[in-house]
């Protein structure tokens, strides 16, 4: 089944809506990226978009998958970083970064119009707004079915809008994005409580034939110590978040401790500390590595001044006047891994001492909300979470009753919240039209394959950009975002950093001649020899740097970045756009170079029309002799400085290889002087005098006899 | 292998001059390997030849195609049509390609793109050396491996000249004197008494030379 809807963006691109979530990897390798996220997102793709510059079409590129990239690129845990090639030389790609600025700058023109959406007629309940919710609701109606959310909280968006803070997600950004998903025509009824205001039998009464189970996890698990259900200032950490971002002020101590390691701990402490908190610890059981909590939350926190208490459990809260004075804990040792592989915290006898704290946040995990009527509706378990029939449709027990999300997970991610949502979404379409329902296997958690030492050490190193934040002492007066988003100088900079994962080069057995150029050529190692002659060129460590394909004399290897004949068939193009004279100027991606560059070549210099590439090698000589066959006046190849080359060792055959060019076309009598090779300037696509003294040859020469 | 060398533009442009439709064809095995007769080549060369034609007004289409072997009547097969097709043939292979593509094509012109220089080996990337002079009776067993015919410049069958000096030869201070050479790795080899047998006489051949192997031959030799 091929699940995608197209659409229109602003004016003229033209987008499609995938929602099927299944990998299919017979049919494609997928980068490490895309197969580590819930819903495949093509990360690889976005990346290569910016690179290029080409910011609309990386949202276009990201929204096909996810409806909540604006979201997504501040609080996703990115598991795809986490698996990033790239992370095994250095540091990963920062993808959601790039994702929030791909979103976030594009974000104007994005997704005015939905086209050809013929609504079905069937009409689906949706009871919950979170991201699974939201993200069914969205794929439904581009299905074409009516969709109604309901949702208890006054607001649409879960724990996106009532447990992440603002500093990380600030309301506005998320109203926006609701907003685009609800304009689908999506009716919602917030402040409806289902299973009290109104039954879920009631809905199937209502009309609706399917229902989308999504209520998330709300409900703070208990300490279960002394103190914890009868003294002032015992506060659980759902309660005391969702009530920071409704806008209340709930009363906060001097000295709290939070308890827990997840990030609904972290976030308690680091919007304690914006609330004028003296000192906060988070007493956690384990060590920081157990943490579940993102690394960068945690370093965030400490930053902010939040003390780390580590190895170390609560046993009673004490109290005065039936307040809370003093958290009474125990050190902790780790023994053997517990069920879920961790180690687990074995208490050290003699250890207890107290913590002076007057408030004490419960953040150990939260659990489906024993108020909705979920054991009454024989989905769950009392006191547990819902239970799926299939985990492959998220069907429920009950017939056009589907569930997903931390309902069924547990508190999970939102990025699994979205794939439950989407998966929902297929399910349910599936279920509407009386079709067998598509069944998903979560992603097999497929560890990345590893790169050799020698890989690791030949490829160029390139430094992760550093975001940007607020300095501690600001942030700490306020819930304003904290991160703000990339510039593009640094978006694309950072997007260059991709190796291009199975986007390399392969080899066609039935030509090569095994004369072994590749293997001598290859700046990582990739081609490998056998005993009898042939060569294979292993996928996962080739970076598509190019250089074999023109290396390789009969033609046997292709690459998937800007294959063969990519080139001349931009170069075709670029010459249909007829000047007097026409330059044709080869322009490498990774030079320092914005769009506003590119704009002002056009203006600047009508005559040169630009070609991009990924890096000079790819420009052989006979597609320099054949855009002059074609008519260039001139040919100009323009090589981005050697500090930003990932291959400053393939720049000397390039550069022979110009020069041998020349040598040919003075043969010719064509004259070599016709074709100039320059450095990129350190900023910008050309230097000025370079492209004017080229200029003025071709005039002098006069017209390409060509022509 | 057979290491190639392609002919100047201008020997090129007055061989093919006024010859009609050309077509410009590769050969994908030595010729390839020396960066001279691959796909890669064929384009470059017809580009360059496009050009040429059109600056000088000289008519004609040119069209390109690459073989595993000229020299292979069975690969020139399926493109017979295609040649045939055309007034003319540049070749890219070497000699004996050039010559099979004559016998098999009595009736189109076939020219050599390439001078067929010698049989060697790389040496280093863009660097290719001769090593071997196809004498007809190898004498490799009695040199260490590294042959007098081809690397000495006299061609001295039973040691060297004398006029050697700091291990380069009196013809060219580039080279080195292959005796000097042969005599070093006969000593490592424990070989040396070999120098002191008989002198060895050649049986050089008699050119045009012919193999014949019944055993392997499948009607009577002619
Ligand atoms: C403090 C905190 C920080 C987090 N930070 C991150 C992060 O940085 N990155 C990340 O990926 N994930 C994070 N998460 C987890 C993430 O927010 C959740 O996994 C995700 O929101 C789950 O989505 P959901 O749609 O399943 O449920 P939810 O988002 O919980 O949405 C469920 C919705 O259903 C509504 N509902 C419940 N019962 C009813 C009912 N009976 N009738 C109608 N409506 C009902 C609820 O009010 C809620 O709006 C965080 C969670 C918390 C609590
Ligand atoms: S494309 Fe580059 S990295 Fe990949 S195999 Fe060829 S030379 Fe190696």
């Amino acid at each position: 089944m091929d699940a995608g809807v197209s659409f229109q963006t602003g004016k003229a691109q033209k987008g499609e809506i995938r929602m099927d979530i299944r990998a299919n990897r017979e049919q494609e390798d997928y980068p490490p990226c895309k197969l580590a996220c819930p819903i495949q997102t093509d990360v690889r793709e976005y990346v290569q978009l910016i690179a290029e510059r080409r910011f609309k079409e990386a949202l276009i590129s990201i929204r096909r998958q996810n409806p909540l990239p604006r979201t997504c690129g501040r609080i996703c845990t990115h598991p795809c970083e986490t698996v990033c090639k790239r992370g095994q030389i250095d540091n990963p790609i920062a993808i959601a970064a790039l994702k929030r600025f791909a979103a976030d700058s594009s974000w104007k023109d994005q997704y005015k119009e939905v086209v050809s959406v013929k609504p079905t007629g069937h009409k689906v309940a949706i009871i919950g707004s979170g991201p699974a919710g939201l993200s069914a609701a969205h794929d439904l109606a581009l299905f074409g079915h009516h969709v109604t959310i309901f949702e208890s909280l006054p607001a649409l968006g879960g724990m996106l809008r009532v447990g992440v803070p603002e500093y990380r997600l600030p309301k506005a950004v998320l109203d926006e994005e609701i907003q685009t998903i609800t304009d689908l025509g999506i009716e919602t009824k917030p402040g409806i409580r289902i299973g009290e205001d109104v039954k879920i039998s009631d809905l199937f009464e209502q009309g609706y034939e399917a229902v989308f189970v999504a209520v998330g996890a709300h409900e703070d698990r208990k300490l279960g110590i002394a103190g914890e259900e009868d003294l002032e200032g015992v506060v659980s950490a759902v309660a005391l978040l969702r009530a920071v971002n409704q806008g209340q002020k709930p009363k906060v101590g001097k000295k709290v401790a939070v308890i827990g390691g997840g990030n609904t701990a972290i976030d308690s402490a680091r919007s304690l500390v914006r609330m004028g908190a003296e000192t906060v610890h988070v007493v956690y059981r384990r060590s920081m590595e157990e943490m579940p909590a993102a690394r960068e939350e945690i370093e965030e926190a400490i930053r902010e001044g939040v003390q780390m208490t580590y190895l170390t459990s609560p046993v009673e809260i004490r109290g005065e006047n039936k307040k809370v004075s003093s958290l009474r804990c125990v050190k902790n040792e780790l023994g053997e891994p517990d069920a879920s592989g961790r180690r687990s915290p074995q208490p050290v006898p003699g250890s207890e001492f107290s913590l002076d704290v007057d408030m004490v946040v419960a953040a150990i995990g939260q659990v489906l909300d024993s108020s909705f009527p979920a054991h009454d509706l024989e989905l769950a378990k009392k006191g547990k979470a819902i239970h799926i029939a299939d985990p492959g449709t998220l069907s429920t027990s009950r017939s056009g009753v589907f569930a997903g999300g931390d309902a069924v997970t547990g508190p999970a991610t939102a990025i699994k919240a979205i794939a439950a949502g989407k998966q929902a979404a297929v399910s349910i379409n599936a279920y509407l039209k009386g079709e067998s329902i598509p069944v998903v296997r979560s992603n097999e958690s497929v560890p990345p394959e590893k790169l050799s030492s020698t890989v690791v050490e030949k490829t160029r190193k390139f430094p992760r950009c550093e975001t940007i934040s607020v300095p501690v002492a600001d942030r700490v007066k306020s819930f304003d975002e904290v991160e703000s988003v990339l510039s593009e100088n640094l978006a694309i900079g950072e997007a260059l950093r991709c190796l291009h994962c199975y986007l390399g080069a392969t080899i066609d057995k039935e030509k090569c001649i095994s004369c072994l150029n590749c293997v001598q050529t290859c700046p990582v190692g990739a081609p490998a020899t056998t005993k009898m002659g042939e060569i294979t060129i292993d996928r996962f460590t080739c970076q598509a740097c190019g250089v074999c394909v023109l290396e390789c004399p009969v033609q046997a290897i292709d690459i998937e970045l800007q294959p063969r004949g990519y080139v001349m068939s931009q170069v075709r193009e670029a010459l249909s756009d007829s000047h007097n004279p026409m330059v044709i100027g080869f322009f490498d991606y990774y030079g320092n170079f914005g769009p506003g560059d590119i704009r002002n070549l056009k203006e600047n210099y009508p005559s040169v029309a630009p070609v991009m590439v990924y890096g000079l090698r790819r420009i052989d000589t006979s597609d320099i002799f054949k855009s002059f066959e074609l008519g260039a006046d001139g040919v100009i190849l323009a090589g981005c400085p050697v500090e930003s080359d990932p291959f400053p060792d393939a720049r000397q055959s390039v550069e022979r290889r110009v020069e041998n060019a020349k040598v040919m076309l003075d043969a010719l009598g064509l004259d070599g002087r016709r074709l100039l090779f320059v450095e990129m300037p350190k900023q910008g696509l050309v230097d000025k005098q370079q492209v004017e003294e080229l200029m003025e040859i071709v005039s002098d020469l006069g017209p390409n006899p060509m022509k | 292998m057979i290491i190639l060398t392609r002919k100047g533009l201008d020997e090129i442009e007055e061989m093919i001059k006024g010859c009609g439709s050309l077509l410009v064809l590769g050969c994908e095995t030595c010729s390839a390997m020396c960066f001279t007769g691959g796909q890669r080549q064929v384009e470059e060369l017809a580009s360059l030849i496009r050009m040429k034609k059109t600056m000088s007004g000289d008519e004609g289409e040119v069209v390109e195609d690459a073989i595993a072997r000229q020299c292979e009547i069975e690969f020139i097969e399926p493109i017979a049509d295609k040649i045939k097709g055309c007034n003319a043939v540049l070749s890219l292979a070497c000699g004996a390609g050039v010559q099979t593509l004559a016998k098999v094509f009595p009736d189109t012109r076939i020219f050599p793109a390439l001078n067929t220089k010698f049989i060697g080996r790389a040496v280093e990337r863009g660097v290719w050396a001769e090593v071997c002079m196809a004498c007809g009776d190898c004498i490799l067993g009695r040199t260490a491996g590294i042959c007098p015919v081809t690397r000495c410049a006299k061609g001295l069958l039973n040691g060297p000249c004398g006029g050697a000096s700091g291990g380069k030869c009196e013809v060219s201070k580039d080279r080195p004197c292959a005796w000097q050479e042969i005599y070093h790795a006969m000593k490592r080899l424990n070989m040396l008494h070999y120098l002191k047998e008989k002198p060895q006489v050649k049986d050089w051949p008699i050119h045009p030379d012919k193999v014949v192997r019944e055993d392997l031959m499948t009607v009577e030799s002619t």
